[in-house]
Order: structure tokens, then sequence, then C-alpha cells
């Protein structure tokens, strides 16, 4: 019911008078002197001094107001129309693939910025590498060429895509016409679409040929197999079936055709559940230099290069009961003896071993391919039928290439994802060739080592502006999708030669989505949606065939032989792939260039390894540098000592020295591909060269400089047979602890507690957490000078200590690691500095790698000492860090056991000396807006991803449900491919953690310090048998 | 105190034969009514090149930032916090001569408390430089302060050991400067009445209007007294605080309860190193052999034995508790110190402090003027040593040894360091050049009973032992500023 009270203002609007009802037709009650101040005389009284004060007044208050200006204005442009998809702060993922890898992009307004693995595919969802981590970098990188270029002149002139189509169209149809050849020059394809592509180009330009070129190369094994077998193909290798692994020199966990993959299955074997159900599986090494494989191995032995045929031919007699010539180790007693128990050992493991061998020798490959026949491997631990696609290179094909463009027989020549003046171990030949060539087209990204030899450089997308597609496996598929706009004037190379064919369907996008609607998805029995959505389809797995090997050796064996008398003078070089750096291609990228290399724990730079006693021999110290020759280069680099490394061996890492790859990775190290050498169709990466002193000595960035661990209980091992016996055994579980008093109050964890397990048997050390923590997390990168300085960022680290296993047992004053844990285990090593230095026998050296990040004590001793509580406990178990609140007294640092808290000595973001990284407004675009960047003068560290706890809190939240196990992840733990990270709530006695946490394995790192840790750690076991043991 | 007559057996603290009331204050107020002489334009010139170095460097640092120091992960305090530590130390001997010693009645206090005390103002300042510029973010060192703040409930952590320090560190500078202003109140106003035209007219501000009347007189000495009191427990709080910035810690060769006496021992030790250093070059410059006599020098010498062998003591205990303990990773701490890749600075640190002062248990070195002022030197290079050894070797290699590392320092952390030193004697010298380096009123005091003229004449009235006059005429034959051959006809 409606109100009919009446308010009214004054007696004269309630009696209502006439003035009233003409004073209320007027806006002001009063009538304003507007006109009276406005006419002549108004203007021309004297202004009195009330007006001058009010004039006075507003003048000042005007232009106060209008110097008012607020903070820099930004053009920061508001959606005109909002896309759908995009909501501020909420992430978007597209599925994609990365060098097999299937991929989720995280992309953030429009940006990607995080690179994670595809939960959705299944078996193979391997985690990724390092590599994959750290490639969203280059789609931000500066040093990219902004518009394709074509040659005017002598020079690369920035251009247009229709003036350098009108060009390439000429060129083309002029060579079609001479009836020259055309050659398009790629490194490994797998892509259906690029394929198919490639192959239309070829039918609109019979003269061309595809050639696949991989600087690292495999076609030693496809060879071997097509040999053996008649099947030209990398197999599947099943390391999660294989109970015996053994690998001549084949760094399977890092640098070998996929090693994440790898990684995964072989730590399957090996890991906390496996050891749980008392399984795990063996692994035996043979290698020159210390891979990252071999620091995982349970016996490592090292083998010259010399003696890897030997050796292999040794394990064939011993598997196979022959007594081929040549089978002799005189000079390597270990490995003699090792060998022969071996044999015996795989034939009781028939069908559950697998060897392999890294070499790239065909002969080599179909030793190791009967090796593998005789103990059972194909169809189990080796299968033929579903091979990996990821290589397909052909080295003969790319050495006839060299042969025709330097007999002038071709007229155009294109370079997909592929850098020969770089990589290719003649250098000369291939420019020499190269000027023979009428038309050089390169799809390069930036004007790299062979771009600039070119008359066009068509700059490609980034993969994540592409379309595409992959096929790592027989039947397994991948899908490549843009989740950017191309950032620059590039286009896609599969495009270009859809244009430069005449094709017609000119667009990729199209051409990729016909291409999977008529020969893929039908087969599947999916549509094109499906594959946006999940990104990855496999066809049902063929059955593995059980091939046996049934050709002659007596081809090979001479070979073999021929190629180890070779090897066997001056000094053995090993140029190989190192785990940060790999081919060199993604050489300028600063987060690969910061990591440091698994095993020497060098960022920034190649390096000559050789090993201690056999460097004292030469008479060179670590960081000396070192001339080394052989018959036709030479480069000058330092040495570093590394224990394990074969006598009379030494090893460099490939992918350095690049001087055409941008800012950061330009003259980063010597490039060795110039060692690797072509014969008997393959390429071969060992020589032998000669060393000589310079005088000249350049420390090394380590991030690491003390390689023992001193006795101390901050790392526990125990052998397989002793966890067997007690599963607590050297983890400090196996007997009564003692009591720990408390002078503090406990904190309350009324919700959640985060705590974490790491279990060091699945731990490769790959590095591939620290850089996906460092993208997580907008780490700095620092630079070489400032790494030397061991000012390096990481918030994760993986510490890798060598212990030296001494033969004779313990009454060699050797003190085992069981030493701090009072449980006796049979592990016994040196790892004491002093004792180490007295050691003659420095061969048999066994690593240990520990993830190491911010413990989030419970008692955290940095919390006390801050002046200004910059950084406190939550109630929820993590020790957080208030970057604004940080005054940089570094006490927190000093007083932090695990030295886990960072500095920012300077602002790295905004300091001409630190240009490699984010000294730029287009690579700030990598950031993640979740995390706050630090400024110069605060402390930083891990946070334990608190963005994505509270990211993870809020999905539940919205969704009106509990957490559950699992939401939330680690940027670390979703990056490892062993899963030795485990995160989760301990307070959930359910969750994985705290199931993980129970186990008798687990230990605290200094937990008699009683700061509390919350990461548990899990024992290491070695599974080394004393009957076999090296 | 002059009603009767001290015992003759007692060394004079003020010698020649023609002093007067006058010819102290003339004395003691030349190289303040006077312009300066060569020496202190030489030393001050080199001096002021010092605090531009200082000045330089600490710009550097705060233009790029802590980067420019040596300093790394492992190692995050090194020069800057020894040079901390070693200020403040040096600052302790002020306190302690013109509190504990005024307390005890010790007279001979008089002749150097007045140095010591500026000595001790100046170090604190020195050491203060360092509590701001070793911070990353110098510019908000107020934070450290309980201030009222708009950041909410927002304190600072009363945990922290640093919260102490400030704490301490402010209180002590503020009573020390209270403490030195009192006792230099009359020595102004004698100042100000000798003086003319503006000097005037400034020394009368900064005399608070001294009269000198006896009431006057009655409240300086209570107050002094009060004083004197309030600071006592300052003398060994001070330290004890700043060790707790190690003691509290959890790193091995920090964690040690053991340091608070321990750094109050070296603190007393390298502050009278520190006087000795600046007195025995001042004494002879400013000519006032007859006030800083050899009695001084001796006794100061003596306690620079007792504390050297205290902190020897100590360094011996940390050893034998790093056994005793079991603990091995304070073990390594301590063979590491010793033997590990910093041994030069330990066996350093063991020579300067606990080696080379025992030489001053010869009464012919601790007599000699050269070999004092040398050894005081060399004290305070061990006592630098002692906080690089204790900061630097313990952080470096601690509990995991995948992050051992070395320190190596940047030209920046030696030209702080190098720089304040500049600043302190640029600080100092002006105060030789204004105010009485000399308390003149307390050694006034002393004339008409300790004095070498006042011994003389109980001698001659000639009512003493022989034997006693004999071991006094004796006694006296060190004193660099005695004419020995009037004593000779006795």
């Amino acid at each position: 019911m409606e109100s009919n009270k009446k308010y009214w203002k004054g007696l004269e609007e309630y009696k209502n008078t006439p003035d009233f009802v003409e004073n209320n037709k007027n806006e002001f009650a009063e009538p304003l002197p507007i006109e009276d101040v406005l006419n002549e005389a108004g203007l021309s009284t004297v202004t009195p001094r009330r007006d001058f004060l009010k004039a006075l007044g507003f003048g000042l208050g005007a232009v106060t107001l209008a110097a008012c200006q607020t903070a820099p204005v930004h053009k920061s442009i508001p959606y005109l129309i909002k896309p759908e998809e995009v909501v501020p702060g909420i992430p978007n993922y597209y599925v994609s693939s990365y060098n097999g890898q299937s991929i989720l992009v995280k992309t953030r307004e429009g940006r990607p910025i995080k690179i994670e693995p595809n939960p959705n595919a299944g078996a193979f969802n391997c985690g990724t590498d390092a590599q994959a981590q750290a490639s969203v970098l280059d789609l931000y990188d500066v040093s990219k060429l902004k518009s394709p270029q074509l040659k005017s002149g002598n020079s690369l002139t920035e251009s247009n895509w229709s003036k350098i189509d009108a060009f390439v169209k000429g060129e083309l149809n002029k060579a079609q016409a001479s009836g020259k050849k055309i050659r398009i020059v790629s490194s490994s394809v797998n892509s259906p679409s690029t394929k198919a592509v490639v192959a239309d180009f070829i039918s609109a330009y019979p003269n061309t040929k595809h050639v696949q070129y991989d600087p690292i190369s495999y076609t030693g094994i496809i060879k071997a197999n097509e040999n053996s077998f008649g099947k030209a193909v990398v197999p599947k290798y099943n390391f999660d079936k294989a109970e015996l692994v053994v690998s001549f020199s084949a760094d399977f966990l890092g640098t070998w055709i996929s090693g994440e993959e790898f990684t995964s299955q072989y730590i399957a074997n090996r890991d906390y559940k496996s050891l749980a159900k008392g399984k795990m599986s063996r692994h035996f090494q043979f290698e020159a230099g210390m891979s990252l494989t071999g620091t995982n191995a349970d016996t490592r032995v090292p083998v010259k290069l010399s003696e890897e045929g030997p050796a292999l031919l040794a394990l064939y007699n011993a598997v196979t009961g022959n007594s081929l010539a040549g089978a002799s180790l005189p000079n390597n007693t270990t490995a003699d003896k090792v060998i022969k128990l071996l044999g015996k050992e795989l034939l009781q493991n028939k069908g559950k071993s697998l060897v392999v061998c890294g070499s790239n020798d065909v002969s080599t490959q179909i030793l190791v391919n009967a090796i593998n026949s005789a103990i059972g491997s194909y169809g189990t631990t080796i299968d033929l039928d579903n091979p990996s696609k990821r290589y397909a290179g052909n080295d003969a094909e790319f050495a006839e290439l060299l042969n025709e463009m330097n007999r002038g027989e071709v007229a155009a020549v294109f370079f997909l994802d592929t850098n020969p003046a770089y990589d290719i171990t003649n250098t000369k030949s291939f420019t020499d060739g190269l000027a023979k060539v009428a038309l050089k087209v390169s799809f390069a990204d930036r004007s790299d080592e062979t771009a600039s030899l070119c008359d066009v450089i068509a700059i490609n997308h980034n993969y994540l502006e592409s379309w595409g597609d992959a096929n790592a496996y027989e039947g397994y598929y991948s899908i490549v999708q843009p989740t950017i706009n191309p950032v620059f004037n590039s286009r896609q190379a599969e495009e270009s030669l859809l244009i430069w064919s005449d094709n017609p369907v000119k667009e990729y996008y199209t051409y990729v989505r016909n291409n999977w609607e008529k020969n893929i998805l039908p087969a599947l029995g999916k549509e094109w949606k499906d594959v946006l959505q999940t990104g990855v389809f496999a066809a049902a797995a063929k059955p593995a065939g059980a091939y046996t090997f049934s050709q002659s050796l007596t081809a090979v064996i001479p070979t073999i032989i021929s190629n180890s008398k070779a090897l066997a003078k001056d000094i053995e070089l090993q140029v190989y792939e190192s785990i940060p750096m790999r081919n060199g291609k993604h050489a300028n990228n600063a987060f690969l260039q910061e990591l440091p290399d698994p095993v020497s724990k060098v960022t920034w730079d190649n390096y000559i390894a050789l090993a201690p006693k056999f460097a004292e021999k030469l008479g060179f110290k670590e960081f000396d540098i070192v001339s080394i020759t052989d018959d036709k280069y030479t480069i000058e680099l330092p040495v570093l000592i590394q224990p394990g490394q074969a006598q009379g061996t030494a090893s460099i890492a490939l992918g350095y020295g690049r001087n055409k790859a941008g800012k950061a990775g330009d003259n980063v190290g010597k490039n060795a591909f110039p060692f690797v050498s072509f014969t008997n169709g393959t390429f071969k990466y060992a020589t032998t060269v000669k060393l000589t002193g310079t005088g000249k000595r350049e420390e090394l960035a380590q991030t690491q400089t003390h390689h023992s661990f001193e006795g101390r209980n901050i790392i526990r091992e125990a052998t397989f047979k002793e966890y067997k016996k007690n599963p607590a055994i050297g983890s400090g579980n196996d007997h009564a602890k003692h009591k720990s008093y408390d002078m503090w109050d406990k904190y309350e964890k009324p919700g959640n507690n985060w705590v974490m397990a790491i279990d060091l048997n699945a731990c490769t050390g790959c590095g591939s957490c620290i850089v996906a923590c460092n993208v997580e997390n907008n780490i700095p990168v620092v630079g070489k000078e400032e790494v030397r300085k061991r000012r390096e960022m990481h918030w994760i680290r993986i510490d890798r200590y060598y212990s030296f296993n001494v033969e004779g047992g313990e009454d060699e004053g050797a003190h085992g690691s069981g030493h701090g844990t009072h449980g006796s285990t049979g592990i016994n090593a040196v790892t004491k500095e002093k004792e180490i230095a007295h050691l003659d026998n420095l061969d048999n050296v066994s690593v240990v790698h520990q993830p190491m990040l911010c413990q989030h004590c419970d008692h955290a001793p940095c919390e006390t000492v801050c002046p200004v509580l910059a950084t406190v406990h939550s109630s929820d178990g993590l020790n957080h860090m208030a970057y604004n609140r940080c005054v940089g007294t570094r006490y927190c640092a000093n007083n932090c056991p695990y030295k886990v808290r960072r500095f920012n000595w300077f602002n790295y973001w905004n300091d001409s000396r630190f240009d490699n990284y984010l000294n730029n407004e287009f690579t700030q675009l990598v950031l993640n807006p979740d995390v706050t960047t630090r400024s110069r003068g605060v402390m930083e560290k891990c946070s334990m991803c608190i963005q994505r706890i509270q990211g993870g809190k809020l999905q539940a939240k919205m969704e009106k449900r509990p957490l559950k196990d699992g939401d939330i992840k680690m940027a670390c733990q979703e990056a490892c491919s062993a899963n030795a990270i485990i995160f989760g709530d301990g307070n959930d006695p359910n969750s994985e953690v705290s199931k993980a946490l129970r186990s008798e394995r687990i230990y605290y790192v200094l937990e008699e310090i009683n700061v509390q840790p919350g990461i548990g750690y899990m024992t290491k076991i070695r599974n080394t048998d004393t009957t076999v043991q090296a | 105190m002059s009603g009767h007559n001290e015992s003759i057996l007692r060394e004079p603290l003020i010698t020649g034969s023609d002093i007067t009331y006058a010819k102290i204050t003339d004395d003691i107020l030349m190289p303040v009514e006077n312009k300066p002489n060569r020496a202190w334009w030489i030393g001050f010139i080199l001096s002021l090149c010092g605090a531009t170095l200082w000045v330089v460097a600490v710009s550097y640092t705060f233009w790029f930032g802590i980067g420019s120091w040596g300093l790394n992960k492992t190692v995050g305090w090194a020069w800057d916090i020894t040079g901390f530590v070693w200020w403040v130390g040096i600052g302790h001997a002020g306190t302690l001569i013109s509190a504990v010693l005024l307390l005890f009645r010790q007279n001979w206090r008089n002749s150097i408390n007045r140095s010591a005390e500026a000595m001790t103002i100046f170090a604190v300042i020195c050491a203060a430089t360092y509590v701001v510029s070793h911070m990353g973010r110098p510019w908000l060192a107020y934070w450290v302060l309980p201030l009222p703040n708009q950041f909410g409930s927002l304190w600072v952590n009363f945990n922290s050991p640093l919260v102490w320090d400030m704490f301490a560190i402010s209180t002590y500078f503020s009573v020390s400067l209270l403490f030195w202003y009192t006792g230099l109140l009359p020595d102004i106003a004698t100042i100000r009445d000798r003086a003319t035209g503006v000097r005037r007219k400034i020394y009368s501000i900064f005399s608070f209007g001294w009269s000198g009347n006896v009431k006057t007189w009655q409240r300086f000495e209570a107050v002094s007294l009060i004083l004197a009191g309030i600071s006592t427990p300052l003398v060994l709080s001070v330290h004890t605080i700043v060790s707790m910035d190690f003691a509290t810690s959890v790193i091995p060769g920090w964690h040690t309860t053991i340091f608070p006496p321990y750094f109050v021992a070296g603190a007393i030790f390298s502050g009278f190193a520190m006087v000795l250093t600046l007195l025995l070059v001042a004494r002879k410059v400013l000519g006032l052999e007859n006030y800083i006599t050899m009695f001084h020098i001796e006794s100061m010498n003596k306690i620079i034995i007792l504390t050297g062998s205290i902190v020897g003591v100590a360094y011996i205990t940390e050893f034998f508790i790093a056994w005793y303990s079991g603990s091995e990773y304070e073990q390594y701490a301590f063979i590491n110190r010793s033997t590990g890749p910093y041994w030069w600075a330990y066996w350093m640190m063991m020579t300067c402090n606990v080696i080379s002062p025992q030489l001053l248990w010869f009464k012919k070195i601790r007599t000699s003027i050269p070999a004092t002022w040398i050894l005081s030197i060399v004290v305070n290079i061990g006592m630098w040593f002692e906080r690089f050894v204790i900061i630097v070797t313990s952080l470096h290699r601690d509990y995991i040894p995948s992050s051992w590392a070395m320190f190596y320092p940047t030209w920046v952390d030696v030209s702080v360091f190098v720089g304040s030193i500049g600043v302190f004697f640029t600080l100092f010298l002006l105060f030789l050049r204004v105010l009485p380096s000399i308390a003149i009123a307390e050694v006034k005091l002393l004339l008409k009973s300790a004095s070498e003229q006042a011994k003389m004449k109980q001698i001659k009235e000639g009512h003493l032992d022989k034997e006693q006059v004999a071991e006094y005429v004796e006694s006296l034959e060190k004193f660099d500023s005695v004419k020995q051959e009037e004593y000779a006809k006795i």
C-alpha cells in the first residue's frame, strides 16, 4: 500500500502561497546576478578583494589539477569486442606438441607462458624435457627476424612476401626448366602434413628430392635394422619391460632418441612404487664420458671409445657362447670381468633385458641387434613393428647432396629446420657448394649460420604460432595448434612451400585439417574437433613381432675391429650432445644456457672433460685452457676434471660455439661439430686428438663447486639386496630416533599442510624441473659472469655428489655414507674430499642426484632472524616470502642450512649488463603474471608455487567442492618425467604424498638440527650385486 | 682527594716539574686555539681522500646494487659485517674507560677518556654506516625500527637479533654521546672564556651556559656518576648482542654460547689497541707527553694482554667444544677454519691476536712506544681477521657441501672498508681541532695529588720511607717525559 504521507519543506509550501508557487518555477530561489556580471558595467567594476581571492583560488586550483598527471599513461587498450574465451586472469590451455612430446600450452591474455605435459596423452605422457619447458622463451626471442629477407646485391634486406614469392617462383621455374636438381634439406620430419606438403611440392617440381639430415644422427640404427631385419626404422624401445638394461654409451635417459620417454619407462622399474613391490631393475653402463645415464647406472664401467667394439664383441661371445676374434679387452680388466658376468645375467633374464648402444656405426649396431636377438629382446623390450618416427635422417644422402652441390648440379635448395653451415663436419665443402646453387632459401626464424648465406630467409613461425602435426610413433598422432597470432611478419614454412608449388590449398590450416580428415581421422573414427581438444590419437598398437637375427657377422666384425684400431691412438675424443644445449638449435635460449649440465654443473660453456688421473698425467689442471687438434681442426677449451671419464679419453659437448644464434647464444663455448667424421656411410662422433697446453686459464661457470658429500647423512643410500631384507635400511628409520625437545610452539595447520616427497631413486638429475621452475616463477637468468660468482637464481637445484667405490671393503679407511645414519649399509664409498685426494683409482665413481629446494621448515631458521618479518610461516605449512617487505639484510640466506635462498644482487630485468634475457619489453611478455617479479635487493626462494596452490583452491571453491589430491601440482613435479617429486596435503592421510611420506625410505635432510623440514627424501637404492660388482 | 697525600708508591699521572693549572689549559688547548700544523694537514688530507673513496664506493653500491660486492648465494655477509663488528668492537674502549674506570676510581682514565670516547662515537658512526649500506634496499632501512606505520599491524620481528642489534647500537650511541658531551661542558666553557668574537659565541652556545659555580660542579659530578652507572651495563650488552647476530643462528661456527663474553673481551681488546694507536701519535704531535704518560701506556698494554689472553682461551675453547660436541658439522667447521681454504686468515688471526700480544709480558716491549704502537696496529689487524674468520669461513662451508663456495672481495668491498677508516680519521682529526683532546677539568684534579710535582714535593719534605722513594724513583725510569737527571741527585 502506497504511503499517502506528504512531506513539506516549509510553511510556504504547506500553505502554497502565491510567492512560493512563483518561486518554485525557478531553479534558484533567488535570481543569479549573471546579467550584472556580464554586462559592461559588471566587467568594468573594480575587482573586490573577495573576487580577487576567488579568482586566485580558482586559478591555483585549476592549475594544480591540470598539473596532477597520474603515472605515465601506458597504452593499454581494452578489448573492443572481448573474445569469448579470454577472461583476464584465467589461463587457457591448448594442446599441442613439441618434438614428439604431447604438451599443453598455458596462455594468459593471449600470451603462451608455460608448457605443461598433456595429461590426455595417456601412455605417451612422459613429462617434458628441459627443451620443451624452455621453448616458450624462443617465441619471445628478440634476436629473431621481424620480416622475411631477400637478397639484394650482396646483402639480405627486409622484404615482403609478395616479392619473395615472385622471386622464389621465378627461380624455381628456371631451375625446373634447366633440369637441374632442387633439394629440400630438413631435419627428420615426422609430421604427416609436412610430408604431404613436401610430396605435393615434389609433384609440382619433379626435380625435387627431400633430404633429411640430423646433426645428431641415428642413421646407424636405421641402416642396421634394415640390414638385419629389413626394416629401416628406429625401433620402439620398451625400457619398462626391461629388468636388466645394458647401455654402451647410449645416454638414453638424456639425449638418446627420446630421453624423457625412456626416463619415464626406466623409472617405472626403479621408483618407490616399484620398490614397494620389491622390484628394481638393474642397469649397466659402459661409456667413455660420464653421461646422465651413466650417473644413474647401478654399475658403470668406463671404457675407452676404442674398447667399445671389442666390449660388444665380448658380450656377444658371452651371450651366444661363440668365440669371435677381437673380443679381448687387454687393458680393461674390469670391463672384461663385468662383461663375462653380465653375459650370464643376460641369459638368465632372457626376454626381460635390453642392450642399447649409442654408436652411429652400422656394423656396431648390427652386432647390437645380434646380441639383442640372442637375449630375446625383439617382441618384448624392442618393438620393430611400432617404430619411432622421430629420426629418419640419412647421412649418406646428405653427403651426396654436398657432392651434388659442389658439382654444380643443384639449382635450388631449401633449408627447413636445419643449419648445416653450423653443424656439419666440413663447413667449407658446404659453403663452397652452396655458393654454386642459384636459389638458396632458408626457413629459419633468424639469420643463422646457414640462413645468412641464403638468398631468401622465408621466416617460419615459432611452433607456438603454427598449425601442424606430429607422428612420433607408428600409429600415434598429435596436433600442433597455434596459441598466439604470429608476432612478426613470418609465414609458416609449409605454407610457403604450398604457395611456391601453386597448391590449390594455400592455407596450411586447411591443408592440415584436410589431411587429417582424409587420411588419419577416418581410421580412428574421430572428428577434427576431438583433435583440437585431446591433441593426441593413438591407434591400437600392432603386435610386436619377435625377430631373430639370422645374418652373418663376418662382414661387420672387421669393420668394428678396424674402427677400434683407428681410435686407439693419441687421445680418444668423444663429441656428444649435452643435455642443456643438445644440438645447438636452441643456443639462444637463456634458460637452457643457464641450465647446469646435470653432470658437470657447468653453465654457459662447453669444455673438454678429462679423468682426474689422466689430466694429472698430461699435466693439466682444472680450467687450464688446452688446444685440441685433430688433423684438420683446432679449438681451445678449458679442462674440466670429470671423475668417471675413461682414462685416455676426452669428451666435448656439441651445440656450442654458435656465432649467429643471437644475443644470448653467440660465442658461448666452441663448436665441436668439425670433429665429427663421415666414414662408412654415417657420421661418427669419435675421433682422436692431440692436446697441448696454452698456459691460459679460464674458470668455468659452475653452479656447484664441491662435489663430494663428506660422509654427511644428507645423502642416505643402501643396496637393493639390503633393502629387500630391511626396507628402512640406511634411512635412519631402522632404529630408534633421538627424542627431540622443543622450545617452540607447534604451528597449528587446521586446513592443509603442504608437503613434498622426493624419490632419490627416481630422480635422474635431468634438470627439466629447473627450467619449469624458471619459467613458472619468473626467475632471472644472470649470465656466465654472475654464475661464476655463485649467484645463479635457481629456486630448485639438483645437487650432484660423487663418491668413489674402493675395492677391498671396509678396512680400507673408507667411511661409507651409512656412517652418519648409524645403519651399516653395504655401500662402501669414499665421500670425503681429503680422503678422495689420497685415492689411486678414481674410475669407479657413484653418483647421486638430490633435488634441493626450500624445505619449508616448520621451525624455519630464516623466519626468526628476519628483522622485518618479511619471511613468515603460513598456517598451511609454507614458508612465505613477502618481497615487498624485504629490506635485504641477507641474514635469512646465511641462516638457511640448505642454502636455497637467492638474493637479487642486481635489477636483472633493467640493467644493460644482463642483456641476454629480460632486458627488453618483448621478452618480458614471457613473464607469468601470477608471480611478482622481484626488484634488486630482495631475497627470493621456492614458494611451493603458491600461485598454483591459490589457483587450485579457488577453482575448487568455484566448483563448490573440497580440494582433491592432485588438483594442485608444482611446476617442477609436473615437468618431471620420472615422477620423482610428489606434492600434496600432508593432512590428508590418503593423499599420494602422505602415502609416500610413510615409506620406510623417507628421511629428512638435516633433521638432526630440528628445523623440521617439510620435504622428505627417499633413500637412494643401488642395485649392485656383489657378484658383479665392478 | 687533595686533602692528604697519595702514596709515593703510585706512579705519577702527570709528569713535568713546572705544571700549573694555567699550563694545563694552555697545553691542552694548544691545537684548538692555534692554526693546525703540517702534521695535522697531512693526516687530514689523507683521511679526507679516504672519506671520499668511501663516498664513491657507497654511492656505487647504492646505484648498482649489492652485487657490486663480492658476496654470493652462500656467503651473504663478508667484508660488510666484518667491518661492522670491527668498528663496534673498537667503539668499546671509550665507554669502558669513561664509565667502568670511573666507577672503580681509576684516576688514570682522566687523561685518556675524552679521546677514547670521541673514538667510540666515531667508530660507532662507521659501524652504523655498514648497517645501512649492507642492506639490499637501504632506502627502507627505517623499517627495522618499530615505528608506527600504515602497513596495518606490521611490526618488527622482536625475535630477530638484528632488531636487538639496532636497539643496542642506537642506545649505546646515544648514551655515549650524552656522556661525552656532559664531560665536555666545563672544557667548552674554558674555551669560551678564553675565546673572542664568533668563536666565543659558538662555544658559548655549546657550553650550555656553564657558570662554574659550586652547585654546577656538584651536579656535574652527580650526572657523571649516574651516566657512568647507566653506561656500564652497555659495555657488556652491546657486544653481547652483536655476538648474538651469530650465536642465535644455526650455522656451525656461529651457533656458540661462548660468543657473548668472548666478543666483549675481543671488543675491549681492539678498543684499547685503537686508543693506543691514536694517542701515541696524538701525544707526540700535540705535545701532550706530560698528560698521557708511560704509566697510561703501560696500563693499557696490560689490559691488552689480559683481554688478548681471554680471546685466545676462547679460540681454544671453541675447538675443544667442537670436538667434545661430537657434531660432525661443528667439527668440520673448525677443522676447515684452521686447515681449509681460508687457513691463512685463521692463522693471521691467531698470530695477531693471541701470539703477538704475549710479547707485552716483557716490560721492555710494553714500555717501548714504537713497539706498543706497532703491536696496537697488529692487534686491530688480528681483530679484523677474527671477524672475517667467524663470518666468512663459517658461511662458506656449512651444512650442504653442494653449496660450498669461496668469497672474493671486489674493489668496492675494499674501498668501503678503507674508506670507512678515512671517515673515522677525518672525524677524529676534526675533533682534535675543535675540542680539547684531554679532559682539562679532570686532569686538573690530579695535579695536586698524583702529579710528578706533588710527589717531588713529598720527597723533598722528607718524611717518606727511603726504600719506597727508591722504588718510586726506579719506576720513573721508563717515563720518556721525566727528566731523569733530577732524580739522580736523590
